[in-house]
C-alpha cells in the first residue's frame, strides 16, 4: 500500500532530516512510528500525505513514494486526499467552518460529491464513529478532545484508504483516547492502511502490527508487535520511549508538609455565566509539595487554576496562603503559570530581556544564575520565538522563578513530548519542589503525574473528590 | 428556537431571499419620504421577526422604534432647543436605517454562515472573494481566544502600561504564522485545491415564504415609486 524506496530528504541544504529510508507497508496493516522528538517520524509522515514535496519550500527529496498506486511527488495533492487522509497535532488548527456540520461536510463538498451520497456517508460516520454529541455544535464551544474527534471524522467520512496520524493524541485525555482507541480498532476492521506517529504509546499496544523505530532522521529498526511488547522497561527507557502499559495512578513518596507556607483553598466555587462549574473544592498544598490536579475534559480544571491564580473570579470561597486570604490582585503577584502554549506568554525580544521583564533590572548576576541552571545561557541573545519548544518552556519557568513566585502553575506540561524531554520537565519541576515553592500540575499524562507527583487531587463534576493517591491531607 | 433553527436544515429564509431582501429594504430606505411607508415596513418587519420565532428581538426592536419617534414628534418640540439640536441628526439617522439594521439582524441570527456562502457560490461570487471572507470570519473567534490567554499570561508577567500593546502583538503574530502554516497544510490534505466544482450537503430552495418575503419587499418599492411620482 505505501512502498517508501530509499529516500532521504533535507528542509535545507544544511544536513540531512531523513536519511535512506526504506519502507514497505502492506495494506491493512497499522503501523507506529516512534522514537525521539526530532528524529523524523512527522517528516516521513508528510512524505505519505504529499505535503513533502508539495507543501515544503527548498526542500530536497531523493528516492521515490508510492502511495495507494499513486507516486507521491508526480501527483497533485488534491488526488492524494482522496486516498490518504490526514490528522495533525493540533486541534486547534485543522478547521474551516465555525460549526461542525459543515466541518464534517468539508472534505466530501471539495471533492464534489452529490449531496446524497454525501448526506448518506455522514449519516453513517456519525453513527459509526458515535459522534451524537458533536453534531449541530459551534466548534468554538469543544474541547480539544472533541475537536480533535471531529478532525477525525471528517477525515473518516471521505473513506480514505490510508490514514496518516501525526501524533493526534497530543492533547487529548485519558477518555478522549479511549474514544480514539475504539476509532482505530474500527479502522482496522475495515481493513485501512494506518501509519501513526505518536509519543504516547501505551494505547496502542494491540493495535500495531509492526513499530517502526527511527533515530536522527534514519530508520534504525522494524519490531514485530510481539518484539516490540517484549521491551524491557530499561531498554524501552533507552531508546527514550513512552511507556507501554497503561499505568495506573501510584504515588512516589512525598514529602512531609511543613506547616509554613501553605496553599489553602477553601470551599471554592466558580462559575461560567450562572452556571456552576465546580464547588465545595477544598485542599491545601504545602511548600516544596508537588500536587497534579486530574480530571477529564471539561470539568473545570483549568478554571480552577485561573481561579488560583487570581485570572477568574471565585464565587464563593477563598484561597490563602499561610492562612492569609488573598485577593485576585495579590494571588496574580504570588502565582506564576506556564500555560500549555508557551508562545503566549513570552513578549520581548532576547532570551535576557524577557528575564529582566520579570526580575526588574538591577540584579543581573540572580539572572545569570538562574539562566545557567536552566541551561539558557548561550541563548542569552537569542529572540525566544525561535528557540525550540523545550527551551521556550523553560524560558517560561525561569521567568517564573525570576519573578520570586511562591505559588508555581503548570498547565499540561508534557503534551507531545517524548520521554527525554518528560523526564527532563519532571527533574526540573523536582528541583523546583526543593527550593520550597508550591507546585500544582494540571495534566492528563498519568506517565509523567507517576514520576513528579507527591500526590493527586482528581477533580470531578461539581466536587473535588480528594482522592487518595498517597495524599497526607491537612 | 433560534438556536434549532441556526443548525437544522430548515431556516427561515433562503439566504438569497434574505439578501434580497436587504437591498429592497435599502432602496426603500433611502428613496422615501412618507412616515406611513416607513411606518408599515417596520410593522412588517416584526411581524417577520415573530414568524421566525424572534420574538425578544422582534420586541426590542418594536419599542426602539417606537421610542424614537416618540422622542423625535414629541419630546424634541418641547425640549430645549440645545438638546434637540443636538440629538436630532442622530435620531433622524437612527430612525432611516432602522429597517436595514433589522433585516441584518434576521441574516445574522437566523442565517448560518455556511448558508450565506453557499448562497454566494450560487451567484457565482468570485471566489478570490469567497474564501477570504469565510477563513476571515472562522479566524476571529480563534484570534479572540489567543489574545484571552495572552492577557492572562500578561497579568502574571507585570506587563502593564504602554508595553502592554507592544506585548500583545509578538505572541499573536508568532501565533497567527504557525496557525496559518497548520491550517494550510490541513487544507490541502482535505483536498482544497480540486478542481471539480464544490458541492453542497444542505441545498438551497426558494420555498413559499421566501416568495412571499421578496413581493412585499417589490410591493414596497413600487409604493415608494408611486408615491414620488405623485409628489411630482
Amino acid at each position: 500500500m505505501i512502498t517508501i524506496n530509499n529516500v532521504s530528504f533535507d528542509y535545507n541544504r544544511e544536513k540531512n532530516t531523513l536519511k535512506n529510508i526504506n519502507l514497505y507497508i502492506k495494506p491493512g496493516e497499522c503501523v507506529l512510528l516512534c522514537g525521539k522528538s526530532g528524529s523524523g517520524k512527522t517528516t516521513v509522515t508528510k512524505l505519505i500525505n504529499g505535503l513533502i514535496p508539495h507543501f515544503t519550500e527548498n526542500g530536497r527529496l531523493d528516492g521515490t513514494v508510492v502511495a495507494a498506486g499513486m507516486e507521491v511527488a508526480k501527483t497533485e495533492l488534491y488526488k492524494l486526499s482522496k486516498k490518504i487522509g490526514s490528522v495533525f497535532q493540533n486541534p486547534k488548527s485543522q478547521f474551516f467552518n465555525i460549526d461542525s456540520d459543515a466541518e464534517l461536510a468539508y472534505a466530501l463538498e471539495n471533492m464534489g460529491t452529490t449531496p446524497e451520497h454525501m448526506r448518506e456517508r455522514l449519516k453513517d460516520t456519525v453513527e459509526e464513529l458515535q459522534l451524537e454529541q458533536l453534531e449541530h455544535r459551534s466548534i468554538f464551544t469543544m474541547s480539544g478532545g472533541e475537536r480533535q474527534m471531529l478532525a477525525f471524522a471528517s477525515i473518516y467520512a471521505m473513506n480514505p484508504d490510508i490514514y496518516v496520524l501525526d501524533e493526534p493524541t497530543a492533547n487529548l485525555d485519558e477518555n478522549a483516547i479511549a474514544i480514539f482507541r475504539h476509532q482505530l480498532e474500527e479502522l482496522k476492521r475495515k481493513g485501512k492502511t494506518i501509519l501513526i506517529a505518536e509519543h504516547r504509546l501505551y494505547f496502542l499496544t494491540d493495535l500495531i502490527d509492526r513499530a517502526v523505530y527511527m533515530e536522527n532522521g534514519e530508520l534504525v529498526s522494524i519490531y514485530t508487535r510481539d518484539e516490540f511488547l517484549a521491551f524491557s522497561d530499561e531498554q524501552r527507557i533507552k531508546m527514550g520511549l513512552r511507556t507501554l502499559r497503561a499505568d495506573a495512578f501510584h504515588a512516589t513518596d512525598f514529602p512531609m508538609l511543613s506547616s509554613a507556607n501553605v496553599l489553602t483553598v477553601k470551599d471554592l466555587c466558580c462559575e461560567i455565566k450562572g452556571s456552576c462549574i465546580f464547588d465545595h473544592v477544598s485542599f491545601h498544598v504545602g511548600s516544596g509539595e508537588i500536587v497534579g490536579i486530574k480530571g477529564n475534559n471539561g470539568v473545570g480544571k483549568s478554571r480552577l487554576v485561573r481561579c488560583i491564580c487570581g485570572l477568574a473570579k471565585e464565587k464563593k470561597g477563598s484561597i490563602s496562603l499561610d492562612g492569609r486570604p488573598m485577593t485576585r490582585r495579590q494571588r496574580n503577584k504570588e502565582c506564576f503559570c506556564v500555560m500549555q502554549d508557551v508562545n503566549h506568554q513570552l513578549f520581548c525580544d532576547s532570551v535576557w530581556n524577557e528575564c529582566e521583564l520579570s526580575a526588574g533590572d538591577y540584579r543581573e548576576a540572580e539572572i545569570e544564575t538562574v539562566l545557567r541552571a536552566f541551561n539558557l545561557l548561550g541563548y542569552k541573545n537569542v529572540h525566544p520565538m525561535a528557540l525550540s519548544g523545550g527551551q521556550k518552556q523553560r524560558l517560561a519557568i525561569a521567568c517564573g522563578v525570576l519573578s520570586g513566585n511562591k505559588i508555581l502553575v503548570f498547565d499540561e506540561p508534557t503534551s507531545g513530548l517524548d520521554y527525554d524531554h518528560m523526564m527532563a520537565v519532571a527533574g526540573m519541576i523536582r528541583e523546583l519542589a526543593e527550593k520550597k515553592h508550591i507546585i500544582l500540575i494540571v495534566s492528563h499524562d498519568i506517565e509523567f503525574l507517576n514520576c513528579v507527583c507527591d500526590r493527586t487531587i482528581t477533580l470531578t463534576f461539581n466536587e473535588l473528590q480528594p482522592k487518595d493517591n498517597g495524599g497526607n491531607r491537612l | 428556537m433560534v438556536r434549532k433553527s441556526k443548525y437544522e436544515g430548515a431556516t427561515c429564509l433562503d439566504p438569497r431571499a434574505a439578501l434580497l431582501l436587504l437591498l429592497l429594504v435599502t432602496v426603500v430606505v433611502f428613496a422615501q419620504q412618507s412616515l406611513y411607508l416607513e411606518f408599515a415596513l417596520v410593522t412588517v418587519l416584526v411581524g417577520l421577526f415573530l414568524c421566525c420565532g424572534l420574538f425578544k428581538n422582534g420586541l426590542i426592536f418594536m419599542l426602539g422604534f417606537g421610542f424614537l419617534l416618540v422622542l423625535q414628534y414629541y419630546i424634541f418640540p418641547i425640549a430645549p432647543q440645545i438638546f434637540a439640536d443636538f440629538f436630532a441628526i442622530l435620531t433622524s439617522y437612527a430612525r432611516k436605517v432602522f429597517p436595514c439594521i433589522m433585516v441584518g439582524m434576521l441574516i445574522v441570527k437566523t442565517i448560518p454562515m455556511r448558508y450565506l456562502i453557499l448562497a454566494m457560490r450560487k451567484w457565482h461570487f468570485p471566489q478570490k472573494l469567497i474564501i477570504p471572507l469565510s477563513v476571515t470570519l472562522c479566524y476571529f473567534p480563534v484570534i479572540r481566544e489567543e489574545i484571552g490567554h495572552i492577557r492572562d499570561a500578561m497579568k502574571l508577567r507585570k506587563v502593564s502600561g504602554a508595553a502592554k500593546a507592544e506585548a500583545i502583538l509578538v505572541p499573536l503574530i508568532f501565533s497567527a504564522a504557525n496557525t496559518a502554516e497548520e491550517l494550510g497544510a490541513a487544507a490541502v490534505t482535505r483536498g482544497i485545491e480540486n478542481p471539480a466544482p464544490k458541492t453542497s450537503v444542505i441545498e438551497l430552495r426558494f420555498r413559499l415564504r421566501d416568495y412571499i418575503c421578496i413581493a412585499v419587499g417589490l410591493i414596497f418599492v413600487l409604493a415608494v415609486f408611486w408615491l414620488k411620482r405623485g409628489a411630482i
